[in-house]
């Protein structure tokens, strides 16, 4: 297609920099034993049958792990996600959560 | 969602976060943009098709296991950062044909033909704007890239906007910014498109098509803009269709070209303009943008009494748009857009405020609580409840005054929630109902900032 003849184009990127600071992953639990799993739902997605299905699943492994229900922190997308949102940290804190769980995207 | 699982990994609680398997690379933009590795644990296809058996199969096989591992084993780091070359630096040569291959194979481009953006052209934008090239107006999702201004020219030339746009691109992507509009929303899977509304004298200024054809391909201005809308959320968003990633559309729309009022029918009738209505002064040059989940089918309207038409128009905006209503219901907001030709406002005008066709609209326009509910379930919300919804303040204690199934409650939520413009063929009667997509991308309007030097003199480029 091109000839010798055809202009040449000096192009600049056309995507802008990311303004990202990276962290680091929170340590993980080996031992659930004794340990406070808070849910967080979005309320789709069939997590009312979802949910206890983890929960059982995990018990089954760590039966002296305790779960938070996602009703305790409530719909944290839509409507009062803003809101919801910004309790989320001293909701955590007042469970004393140790680890979450988060759903649900699909 | 992941943005919660984020935040609370960032406070230093291990986090597990349910995805289905479909929005697995969506996910990784995701996380690579709030800069933080999360946890998944997968649960494979939709749930919302399984059998109950299958379900717990399915939570029992993978995500369950999944979710276990991403709180007490190992999780990955992310991935080094990608090449961020300074956007001034030249990063290709060739003639156009190399730069348009170049661009697609690296997903930078639309799928049409681009303008190559040179310094020289990226320049010409930049002179039809006050602001400093670097300028950061907002990092936005999903990449956790920086809005700025540069970014804007950039997008502009590659769009085939002309230069002197450059005031109403920025208002855009500043509209767009606002936390209000829910950019980080824009992959969704219902697939829908901002589209802009243009008002004020820059209408005629610069061109705009406010009469027959007016959501056509085919004016300049109306349609470099709307692509340019879908440029920037591809390119500097990150929402990509396959075989890139972070647009979930499932089966999406494409852009739509910006609209512009018939501003001088509208006066004419004694209606305030779109603009006036959201609150700006008829001198004032504004755009608005308006998520756009679904369009009804032309609406002719017949007669010479106000009521003949807005019947019709309640008619059909509730047969088009009754059904997605629900996650206007969910969410407590969704905003039908009537685009009405000024031979069908000038009708309604004679008798009719804007209000009053408002009106008339909200008290006509029903759907019974057990349809609303089936449809909420049908989507993703097994357990949607309008009880709930009134209980929580997202609705009007009117949507729950009884258990009924089969009372008869109001689709528009509120009469203020109804906008009204006037544009299109005076020769037809014809309108066009837009719908947006619940809290995602309400209208969101601002004011275009013209440079000093308006309208400047043009550099050659």
């Amino acid at each position: 297609m091109s000839d010798q003849q055809e202009p040449k184009y000096d192009v600049v990127w056309p995507i802008s920099k990311r303004a990202v600071k990276k962290t680091l992953a929170a340590k993980r639990i080996p031992d659930l034993n004794g340990k406070v799993i808070v849910e967080l739902w979005d309320v789709i997605f069939r997590g009312e049958v979802i949910y206890p299905l983890v929960r059982e699943y995990i018990k089954k492994r760590f039966p002296n792990v305790q779960f938070v229900p996602y009703t305790e922190i409530g719909n944290f997308h839509g409507a009062r996600e803003h809101q919801v949102t910004a309790t989320i940290a001293d909701k955590l804190k007042h469970f004393k959560a140790d680890a979450a769980i988060v759903g649900i995207g699909a | 969602m992941l943005r919660a699982a984020a935040l609370i990994e960032k406070l230093g609680i291990p986090t597990a976060s349910i995805i289905g398997s479909g929005f697995l690379k969506q996910a990784e933009v995701v996380s690579k943009g709030l800069g933080v590795p999360l946890a998944i644990g997968v649960y494979p296809g939709a749930p919302m098709v399984d059998s109950e058996a299958e379900l717990i199969r399915k939570v029992e096989e993978s995500l369950a296991p999944g979710l276990l591992e991403g709180l007490i084993g190992k999780i990955q780091t992310l991935e080094n950062e990608d090449e961020q070359p300074d956007i001034k630096k030249v990063v290709f040569s060739g003639t156009l044909d190399d730069v348009q291959d170049y661009f697609y194979q690296k997903m930078w481009t639309d799928g049409l033909p681009i303008i190559p953006p040179t310094k020289q052209r990226v320049e010409a934008f930049l002179s039809f704007t006050d602001r400093l090239p670097e300028e950061v107006i907002a990092v936005l999702p999903q990449e956790g890239r920086e809005a700025s201004i540069e970014s804007i020219a950039v997008t502009g030339v590659m769009s085939g906007c002309k230069p002197e746009y450059m005031p109403i691109l920025i208002a855009i992507i500043e509209a767009m910014s606002d936390p209000v509009f829910r950019i980080q929303d824009c992959g969704s899977t219902p697939g829908w498109e901002p589209v802009v509304i243009i008002g004020g004298p820059i209408i005629k200024e610069l061109d705009f098509n406010f009469g027959q054809g007016m959501m056509r391909f085919g004016r300049k201005s109306n349609t470099s803009i709307g692509r340019f809308v879908r440029m920037y959320l591809r390119n500097i968003c990150g929402y990509r269709i396959p075989p890139g990633a972070g647009d979930k559309g499932s089966i999406g729309q494409s852009f739509l070209v910006a609209m512009a009022e018939d501003e001088d029918s509208a006066r004419e009738f004694g209606w305030p303009t779109y603009a006036q209505d959201r609150g700006f002064e008829s001198s004032e040059n504004i755009v608005t943008v308006h998520s756009v989940v679904s369009i009804s089918s032309p609406i002719y309207s017949a007669g010479d009494r106000a009521i003949d038409h807005v019947q019709q128009w309640a008619d059909l905006v509730g047969s088009s748009f009754t059904y997605w209503a629900h996650t206007g219901f969910k969410t407590g907001m969704w905003n039908p857009l009537i685009v009405s030709s000024p031979s069908v406002a000038k009708v309604i005008a004679k008798e009719w405020t804007k209000d009053q066709v408002r009106q008339y609209l909200y008290d006509h326009i029903k759907v019974s609580a057990k349809k609303i509910t089936h449809y909420a379930k049908m989507t993703s919300t097994p357990t949607f409840s309008l009880k709930n919804l009134v209980d929580g303040g997202i609705l009007p204690e009117e949507y729950h005054l009884s258990d009924d199934p089969e009372r008869l409650l109001n689709v528009i939520i509120h009469p203020s929630m109804v906008e009204i413009i006037v544009s299109g063929d005076p020769g037809r009667n014809q309108s066009r109902a837009y719908m947006g997509n619940h809290i995602q991308g309400p209208p969101t309007s601002r004011k275009i900032s013209l440079p000093a030097t308006w309208p400047a003199p043009r550099k050659e480029y």
